[in-house]
């Protein structure tokens, strides 16, 4: 019994009521949502694996154990969400969104709950809460209109999630008679043998809840929306922090030791876990894609966020070693970048008041650690060492290599290269290029803001040089799953199945070839800093011609061939598929409606035959 | 003392790449001032078109002009290090194919954020193209990085080398064939080479990247595409023809790699930029995909 | 001259990147002299595309005002240091344009020319000719042309504006006249 694991729920709750008082306030609601987020981050200290705590209800003659356990994936994912939240709740201290303090609190308090859960109903309680909050909060996005049609969207989307996840409790505990998570887990496992349709049905219920959740084709539909319309303030929790529910709903769900059951296999794989890798591949490749051609910046990086987790399942779904610690590594990843990089988007929309990327440019030389910030951002979700991103994509490469992968690993290939073309695109078309004269007064964040910039950039670059901090904790993850976690090395390596990176090396390359660039920078001829005006224009005055810096950008259609290329994939719509299905739904409620309003005596009748079929069904069970 | 060596050797292999990379353009302009019944300049020309440009006055358009086309040359040069070149080989443990390609990237967007500062639309057009002409270019040579990591069972340029070695039979050219004609082809997209010199066309977008570029900045982007030219060739020797008993051996194949593109870029034309990706997507990644087909099954 | 500034003069010469403005019938020359019957490359002189690039101007026939003042524009972007090449008759006394009111005479008076090629239309020949002579100038370090240009800008600018004013328009400006009515 360790009651100081029910403070970690308990902890955001009471910060959340708090909050909830003085929500008039703006600032007191803030600083009191960081400050309860550093205490959830203190008592998170205490916490160590194996802890565990349980608490009995006695609910209408049954006992219902609500069970919270800490293992080592959870203490990981606890860790790597609640300092990030820390991280933004202070920078939210200076932020004028219309976040809500108490509803980022109740999603904090939902996340560490789904984290150590060990029963159904706790994490479906805690799923519920989470989803419920994070859907009001994104009504207080800054186009009221659309930010309302996207909380719709993506309700829907939780509530199809969640009915699906319920269903499959319900069967479960049908089966078992218990809601402990391990125990039915080990169920399954123990009758794949025999029943291995029972088994895949069940599991795929959970799947489909964990993939609406985590945005999986065919169910990323709502997260551009989210995104994109959400507050600005809550979009990088939304990203970086909630998108790892459904990963870690998955990692709980796949040790079912399908390979020793002597499952099916492709490529070594289950054949299973081989058509939910190419899930994951898919949505690498379409989060890419459509991003390349996005102009609202928002959803081009919500698609950004899509396609990284297809990257992270991809990998998961093959259940090796290498493939295991490549996907988990690469969620702390992205969870670290996209964090990053979607806080400086919060820092560029405040101060320019917009989130058209054609109407920006040239903020460099206003916002300069936003700026490096980002810069340090898109180098990192390249994939480029020694920054954080490179060595989990590469270790990404390598699980698919070595199980003969070769559309997937060209595939995600091709997600790799598309993402370079999408982040250099927001790059420019927010930072670098003319400047607007609209924006000549823009200034850098405030200090608040600046210091978790600078921050985040130094996080970016520590953990891409010194990979080993997290690293250890995976193997140790890897393990716990019972499977042979890959080599650690001193803390500066990635230890790969093909080859090992020694990344302070590469550091450290750079930064000598860095001092050779600029000596010989130095000693060439001297230059001299000319207006962004005074450029290049065939001969023509720019004067003369009436150009301004806005008509001399190059930001509108950037990538109008390579749209040429993708022209046919575009005609398949996904989003239809399930706006076909929501009208059919529409249509048969209202059928359904015309019985129940439409006259007392069958409304009577119905509510007759619906007893009858209820006595009958608990009379033969 | 033992990174004492490690600098001095790196600062070797910075050097050698340089003058080699500058060497290869030279001869490259002389030999395609033949195939076009020229004299063409003297081989050392680069060197010397090389020290004017660093010796010329210059314009700048401000500190991420300067970063970035600093960064552009000086993360090339940190990737030319994990290089293995024949017998010189600085850090044997630590020569990852596709970290040394990653790296590579570095360098383009530093490139990128450079020349596009400079604001002037015809860069970052040329840049845009650039970027999606590497889209297409990857795609087959993963193909071919697949064939050649399960073929070797190793990532390490050091190790493909050490398999290869015994002869002109154990080359990968002979075991991968098909993977060898995918990957020049893709070397051809990656050098920029025509038919695939679309980012840098001086008649519709005045140069692309370089339009705002004069004196050191120029220099530096000529060093840039040295050291990418010798970097590229370089990996495609490490991969296909079997590294080199010594460097100059390894700067020869080099040199063959690089006459085979000069040759090409020589007579053809330029393609549209959206018909160079599909063309990337075609016969290449076919010829990739049916190398990785034999060498999976 | 330092040896130093002798070394990099020699270079200089060695390596001149040209930038073509190609007005009037000039333009028709260059080809043939780029290509493989005179091939200038062999001097090092190449073609560039922008004027932040070159080393030389080559202004191959007759200005109008209009066009002069892209010159001038393209001129002062370029760094130093730069010269000029007058090419043809034209930009040395006007040519067969010698009594236009749109078209300037004397090129010098605007920008500095270090060397003029005469002709109608010069021959590859004389151009190959008078690249080789700002080649021995370069490396000699007698082409300032780019100095005088600083050093007397006033009287460039002067003669510059003169001109100009030409190219304003001789009516009043539309919304001017609608204002007054």
């Amino acid at each position: 019994m360790n009651t100081n694991l029910i403070w970690l729920v308990a902890m955001p709750l009471i910060g959340s009521a708090v909050t909830a008082v003085v929500v008039r306030y703006k600032f007191l609601d803030r600083l009191i949502t960081f400050l309860t987020f550093a205490t959830t981050l203190f008592v998170l200290f205490l916490a160590h694996v194996g802890q565990s705590y349980s608490w009995t209800l006695k609910f209408l003659g049954t006992t219902l154990n609500l069970t919270l356990n800490v293992s080592h994936l959870s203490i990981f994912m606890l860790y790597i969400s609640i300092a990030f939240g820390t991280v933004l709740a202070f920078y939210s201290l200076i932020d004028n969104s219309r976040m809500k303090g108490f509803l980022l609190l109740l999603v904090l308090a939902a996340n560490n709950w789904i984290f150590m859960s060990n029963d159904m109903i706790g994490f479906f309680f805690a799923w519920e809460l989470m989803g419920w909050a994070s859907v009001v909060s994104v009504l207080g996005g800054r186009e009221k209109e659309k930010s309302r049609h996207a909380a719709l969207y993506y309700a829907m989307m939780s509530v199809a999630g969640s009915y699906s996840m319920l269903f499959g409790i319900f069967i479960l505990w049908r089966l078992t008679g218990t809601f402990s998570i391990s125990a039915n887990i080990a169920y399954l496992s123990s009758i794949i043998g025999g029943h291995p349709w029972w088994v895949l049905g069940i599991v795929s219920l959970f799947f489909m809840t964990f993939m609406i959740k985590s945005g999986i084709f065919p169910f990323h539909t709502w997260v551009p929306l989210a995104y994109a319309y959400s507050p600005d303030a809550f979009t990088p929790f939304l990203s970086a922090a909630m998108s790892k529910y459904g990963v870690y709903g998955m990692l709980l769900f796949l040790p079912l030791g399908l390979l020793e059951k002597g499952f099916p296999t492709a490529f070594g794989v289950p054949w299973t876990n081989y058509i939910f890798l190419w899930f994951g591949v898919i949505t690498a490749v379409v989060g890419t894609v459509l991003s390349i051609f996005q102009d609202d910046v928002k959803k081009l990086f919500a698609y950004s966020s899509l396609s990284n987790l297809g990257y992270v399942v991809a990998a998961i779904a093959l259940f090796t070693p290498v493939g295991i610690t490549a996907g988990i590594y690469h969620a702390f990843n992205h969870l670290l970048f996209e964090g990053a990089l979607f806080i400086t988007l919060l820092a560029v929309i405040s101060r320019s008041g917009t989130s058209k990327l054609s109407e920006m440019g040239g903020l460099w030389k206003k916002m300069p650690i936003t700026f490096f910030t980002f810069f340090v951002g898109i180098a990192s979700a390249a994939g480029i060492p020694p920054f954080n991103g490179f060595g989990s994509k590469w270790l990404v490469y390598q699980a698919m290599i070595k199980q003969h992968l070769i559309f997937a690993t060209i595939l995600l290939f091709l997600a790799s290269t598309g993402a370079f073309m999408y982040l250099f695109k927001a790059f420019h078309s927010i930072f670098l290029g003319q400047l607007s004269h609209d924006y000549e007064r823009v200034k850098e964040v405030p200090i608040v803001g600046q210091i978790v910039e600078a921050f985040l950039m130094i996080a970016m670059i520590f953990f891409g040089v010194q990979p080993g901090y997290i690293l250890k904790p995976i193997g140790a993850i890897v393990k716990s799953m019972g499977l042979k976690p890959l080599p650690v090395m001193a803390n500066g390596y990635v230890a790969g199945m093909f080859s090992n990176v020694y990344m302070p090396l590469i550091g450290w390359s750079l930064v000598v070839s860095f001092i050779f660039g600029f000596i010989l920078f130095y000693v060439s001829a001297e230059h001299k800093n000319v207006s962004q005006t005074d450029n290049y224009t065939a001969g023509q005055i720019p004067e003369d011609w009436g150009l301004t810096p806005e008509t001399y950008q190059f930001s509108w259609n950037f990538y109008q061939p390579v749209e040429k290329l993708f022209v046919p994939f575009f005609r398949i719509k996904i989003d239809g598929f399930f706006r076909g299905i929501g009208d059919w739904t529409k249509a048969t409620g209202s059928a359904i409606k015309e019985i129940f309003v439409g006259n007392a005596q069958m409304y009577a009748f119905f509510a007759i035959v619906g007893l009858i079929i209820f006595v009958i069904a608990g009379w033969m069970a | 003392m033992i990174v004492l060596l490690k600098l001095i050797q790196g600062i070797g292999a910075g050097a050698l790449s340089i003058s080699i990379g500058l060497l290869f353009v030279g001869i490259g302009r002389k030999i395609t001032a033949r195939i076009h019944r020229r004299y063409g300049p003297p081989f050392v020309q680069n060197f010397i078109d090389l020290f004017k440009l660093l010796s010329k006055k210059s314009i700048s358009h401000g500190f991420t002009f300067d970063l970035g086309l600093i960064a552009g040359f000086s993360a090339l040069l940190a990737a030319v290090v994990f290089l293995p070149m024949g017998q010189i080989n600085i850090f044997p443990h630590n020569s990852s194919l596709i970290m040394i390609l990653y790296l590579m990237t570095m360098a383009y967007l530093g490139m990128a954020m450079g020349v596009s500062s400079s604001g002037n639309p015809n860069a970052t057009v040329g840049i845009a193209r650039a970027l999606t002409l590497t889209m297409g270019y990857e795609v087959p040579f993963a193909a071919v990085i697949f064939s050649v990591y399960l073929f070797a069972h190793t990532g390490s340029l050091t190790n493909i080398v050490a398999a290869q070695s015994g002869g002109f039979m154990n080359w990968n050219l002979v075991k991968l064939p098909f993977g060898f004609v995918a990957a020049e082809i893709a070397l051809q997209g990656m050098l920029g080479e025509a038919p695939f010199d679309m980012a840098i066309a001086p008649a519709e977008i005045a140069s692309g990247p370089m339009v705002e570029m004069g004196g050191k900045y120029l220099g530096f982007g000529m060093l840039q595409h040295s050291i990418g030219l010798f970097l590229e060739t370089g990996i495609m020797v490490d991969l296909f023809l079997g590294g080199g008993s010594n460097v100059w051996i390894f700067v020869i194949k080099q040199f063959e790699l690089y006459f085979l593109a000069l040759l090409v870029n020589a007579i053809f034309p330029r393609f549209k930029i959206e018909d160079g990706v599909s063309f990337m997507w075609k016969v290449p990644l076919l010829l990739g995909i049916v190398q990785a087909l034999i060498v999976v099954l | 001259m330092s040896e130093w500034d002798e070394l990099v003069n020699y270079f200089r010469g060695r390596s001149m990147w040209m930038l073509h403005y190609c007005t009037g019938c000039g333009a028709i020359e260059l080809p043939p002299t780029m290509t493989s019957r005179w091939d200038m490359e062999r001097f090092g002189i190449i073609p560039m595309a922008t004027p932040r690039q070159a080393d030389i101007l080559l202004i191959t026939g007759y200005l109008s005002i209009k066009t002069l003042k892209r010159v001038v524009y393209t001129y002062e972007q370029m760094s130093a240091p730069k010269w000029v090449l007058g090419f043809g008759s034209c930009t040395i006394n006007g040519g067969i344009y010698w009594d236009s009111y749109g078209v300037i005479q004397n090129l010098d008076k605007y920008i500095p020319v270090d060397l003029y090629i005469a002709g109608c239309m010069p021959r590859p020949e004389a151009i190959l000719d008078a690249f080789g002579k700002l080649k021995k100038m370069v490396q000699k370090g007698e082409a300032k042309g780019y100095e005088k240009y600083i050093k007397n800008y006033d009287w460039y600018k002067a003669n510059q504006d003169r001109v100009f004013r030409r190219t304003e328009p001789v009516l009043r400006k539309a919304e001017e006249v609608t204002k007054s009515a």
